[in-house]
């Protein structure tokens, strides 16, 4: 700040230093007409001997803005002041043409102002200024007729040609330091935009540009740029300046204190003025001038919530918002300054008038420092939100570490409680498994059971007549034996020969041998009979109980089919006519015999029982088993069908069938396993049950063997 | 001769059967039950052995059908194994005089068969003495009747003796009507 205040200071000795700070202003030796007078009906001599001229009373006379005509006679003392120069330092006046007169006579007119091409040359510096002609009078007038959109004030003065001229070079210099400054910060700030690519840069440069285009348009240097070429553009750039100045500002301070973030409210009423901005640019196209320059003059008031602004930011801890408060605050004080003057309120000088470029100078140069800090306000936020980034990520990161570790230790444990009650179901499995195995081998049993009654009988009957008939057969030959015995006896050639023979032929009778002898061929052939029937029944005891173990074996169906059925005769004699309709030289197929013999015994069992339930006739009631092969493409298959016409199942029961403890029986009568055992050893083959039933019509198993 | 009926589905248990038994008794044999019962109606049949497990029907269930028509010959159920129902059935329905399991012994089944003939006649015996002793009682009643009638209305002079009679006569009809 220290080296601020000494650039300051050097620039206020400077200036302390200029012929400026001493010029002396006619403002009161003027007169303006008084409003009763319609000066463009007169001649201008008429108008200047008028008596309708009042005097003005400020050293610097305001005519306010109007798009009305304006007149103004200066006294002038033709002894000491011709020669001299009338300066008008307003280089803002669209129309200024001077009528000098000289006892009541025009003798030279000059005309000046925005609107007039007069050549650069004929002017000295940008203000406009008339020469006094060195001519004897008695009496010397200046008439002024002025028109202006913009505010006229005059501040007029008397001077030499060197002094003029050394004023103007002075106040050349002092803009064109102001405009050194701005092209400084200008150039300075879009290399700044252009090397970090913040875009407050770039609306930093524009708003420099427009505040600098605005003072250079204001201060009458737009010629030197040659903006009169263009008369349209001329008259209307004060106003597109102040457009796009304001609205370049009001962007700049909205973005610049974040307001959208820090204070919504002013952001948005600051919003607004875009809007009023829109208005002045459309009046200026439209050339009313004077409503737009007002317009223009009523937003300039925005910068004025700039400093509440300023404030609510910067008690946010908005740090950048302190150099701004303290930009506008002098650019503010600036701009009073300049206001006053032109009210008169406090001196119209140099001072003064240099306040507004001074103030416009040290508030670019401010804000580009509040742009710095803003900027470093950004990248310290943004490394103090990456380290809290850091931070907060280093605490997730910890806590995450934590929290695996307790999710460690809670699988642990959870793996410890998973294998116990892991260990405690496979205990319950095996029980399980031990359950179900005592379970088939008690239906097992069961079956067997039901069987060894049948197969008792069964056998018991060959038995039966087998050990009845070898007895009887002893007896019949010993029967035989007597007559043999009694034609031993007989000699060749015994004289009594035909005695004996009667005798035999008695005996023969008494015996009844011809009786014997064809009863010992119904034994032998009983006997005969029954150890085949015996024989067969072992046999078919020896396939069906083959249930050691679980091997497959190559076996053959029809084999495995009659052996049950063997097994089964005697109990199903009294069921059901059981007929066999097994196809001839079937394939042996890999299986288990023994347990294939269950699933077809607990089948042809259901089948034959089904029967009885229906009240048919033993000869009415049926069971057939039919064993086939079939082949279609690359499939081949045993089939064995298990039909009766038994009393059926309805759908409901057909499909529990299958699982385990369903039964149909009374209670005690069935386990309910045995088609739920059918279905495992099925599916251990492979095969393929389909069950076909109707209620009152009855069942039939398709069993399907892939080879 | 002691006339058999022997019944039962399997044919070489009948030829069995005769075989063994044909020197001791008159033996009839079939598989048919209906011819069972044709050979009961036309034979003397004193004993009736039928095999228990047969197709058609039973053993208990043939002697129950028999038995009202039929009640006096023995009857004997012949089965292949111990059937516990079969046995109670045979006892309360079929009246069976003996259960004898296959396979047969011979000697047994003779005897039995001797035995239930020996039964047969002396049942019958006893109801022809039943008989007989039946009729004579209704004699002695119609005698104490008349007894009782000629006391009735007889002479007063007799009166002590015919008093007398009377109370004989009443005594006979007490004894024969217990």
């Amino acid at each position: 700040m220290a080296v601020f205040r000494m650039i300051f200071l050097v620039c206020m000795l400077g200036l302390s230093g200029l012929s400026l700070m001493a010029q002396q202003y006619v403002g009161k030796r003027l007169e303006s007409l008084s409003a009763e007078v319609s000066p463009e009906m007169m001649a201008i001599e008429e108008l200047a001997a008028s008596a309708s001229w009042e005097p003005r009373t400020e050293i610097v006379p305001n005519l306010g803005i109007s798009n009305d005509v304006k007149w103004l006679r200066l006294k002038l003392d033709p002894r000491t002041e011709n020669g001299l120069l009338i300066e008008v330092q307003n280089s803002g006046i669209d129309e200024l043409t001077c009528f000098m007169v000289c006892d009541g006579e025009v003798i030279a007119s000059y005309q000046r102002g925005v609107f007039s091409d007069t050549p650069i040359e004929s002017t000295i510096g940008t203000y406009p200024s008339f020469p006094i002609p060195l001519v004897e009078c008695g009496e010397m007038q200046a008439v002024f007729r002025l028109k202006s959109a913009k505010p006229l004030l005059i501040p007029m003065r008397i001077a030499g040609p060197r002094e003029v001229l050394r004023a103007a070079h002075e106040r050349d210099v002092l803009f064109a330091a102001y405009f050194g400054v701005i092209l400084v910060m200008l150039l300075y700030n879009l290399f700044l935009f252009a090397s970090v690519g913040d875009r407050s840069y770039l609306e930093y440069s524009i708003y420099i540009l427009m505040v600098g285009g605005t003072q250079l348009v204001l201060n009458g240097y737009g010629p030197f740029f040659g903006v009169d070429e263009y008369p349209w553009l001329n008259i209307r750039l004060i106003q597109f300046f102040g457009v796009f100045s304001g609205l370049t500002t009001i962007v700049f301070a909205q973005n610049f204190l974040r307001l959208s973030r820090f204070v919504p409210w002013l952001h948005k009423l600051l919003n607004f003025y875009f809007a009023l901005y829109l208005v002045a640019f459309v009046l200026a196209i439209f050339g009313q001038l004077v409503w737009s320059y007002n317009v223009i003059n009523f937003c300039a008031l925005a910068i004025f919530f700039f400093i509440p602004g300023a404030i609510i930011t910067m008690r946010q801890g908005y740090a950048p918002a302190k150099y701004f408060l303290l930009a506008f605050s002098v650019f503010i004080a600036a701009v009073m300054v300049f206001v006053l003057k032109d009210t008169g309120l406090i001196p119209y000088n140099a001072w003064t008038f240099f306040a507004l470029p001074l103030g416009s100078a040290f508030e670019v140069i401010l804000l580009s420092l509040a742009l710095a800090s803003r900027i470093n306000q950004l990248k310290r936020e943004g490394a103090k939100a990456k380290e809290e980034q850091l931070r907060i990520s280093q605490i997730n990161e910890k806590m995450v570490r934590e929290q695996n570790s307790v999710l460690e230790e809670r699988v642990k444990n959870r793996t410890v409680d998973l294998e116990e009650i892991n260990q405690t179901m496979q205990g319950t499995l095996h029980e399980l498994q031990s359950a179900q195995q005592q379970l088939i081998q008690s239906e097992k049993l069961a079956s067997i059971g039901q069987l060894t009654a049948g197969i008792a009988h069964e056998l018991n009957n060959p038995i039966n007549f087998v050990s009845s008939s070898a007895q009887s057969l002893r007896r019949d030959f010993e029967d035989l034996n007597a007559v043999v015995e009694a034609i031993k006896t007989l000699p060749a050639d015994h004289p009594e020969l035909s005695k004996r023979v009667a005798d035999v032929h008695a005996l023969l009778g008494q015996l009844d041998i011809d009786f014997t002898q064809q009863e010992i061929e119904e034994l032998l052939n009983g006997i005969e009979d029954g150890a085949n029937r015996t024989s067969e029944i072992v046999r078919g005891l020896r396939i069906f109980s083959r249930m050691d173990g679980d091997n497959f074996i190559q076996a053959d169906i029809n084999e495995l089919m009659n052996s049950t059925l063997v097994v089964l005769r005697s109990n199903l004699r009294s069921q059901a006519q059981v007929r066999a309709e097994l196809a001839e030289n079937l394939p042996e197929i890999s299986c288990q015999p023994g347990r294939l013999n269950q699933v077809f015994m607990n089948i042809i069992t259901n089948a034959a029982q089904a029967t009885e339930a229906t009240g048919l006739s033993l000869e009415e009631r049926e069971v057939l088993v039919i064993t086939s092969m079939h082949e279609t493409i690359g499939q081949t298959w045993i089939e064995v069908r298990i039909r009766d016409n038994g009393i059926g199942m309805d759908e409901a029961v057909k499909l529990q069938i299958f699982d385990p403890f369903f039964t149909t029986k009374q209670v005690g009568e069935g386990t309910g396993l045995g088609l739920s055992i059918v279905m495992g050893i099925l599916r251990d083959h492979n095969a393929e049950v389909d069950v076909q039933s109707e209620a009152g019509q009855g069942t039939e198993f398709i069993i399907r063997f892939p080879l | 001769m002691i006339n058999v009926l022997y019944l039962d589905d399997e044919s070489h248990n009948l030829t069995a059967f005769r075989a063994a038994f044909r020197r001791d008794f008159q033996v009839h044999v079939t598989t048919e039950p209906t011819e069972a019962v044709r050979i009961i109606r036309e034979q003397p049949i004193e004993v009736i052995i039928s095999d228990q497990k047969m197709p058609s029907l039973s053993g208990v269930e043939f002697f129950e059908l028999i038995m009202p028509d039929f009640p006096d010959p023995i009857r004997m159920l012949l089965t292949g194994h111990a059937d516990i129902d079969a046995v109670i059935d045979a006892i309360n329905k079929g009246q069976i005089y003996k259960y004898i399991s296959k396979p047969w012994n011979e000697a047994e089944l003779k005897a039995l068969v001797t035995e239930a003939s020996a039964l047969f006649h002396q049942r019958k015996a006893m109801a022809q003495e039943g008989q007989q002793l039946l009729s004579k009682m209704d004699e002695a009643r119609l005698l104490a009747r008349r007894i009782q009638t000629i006391s009735e209305s007889g002479n007063p002079l007799a009166q002590d003796a015919t008093q007398e009679v009377s109370n004989l006569a009443k005594r006979i009809d007490r004894l024969l009507q217990t």
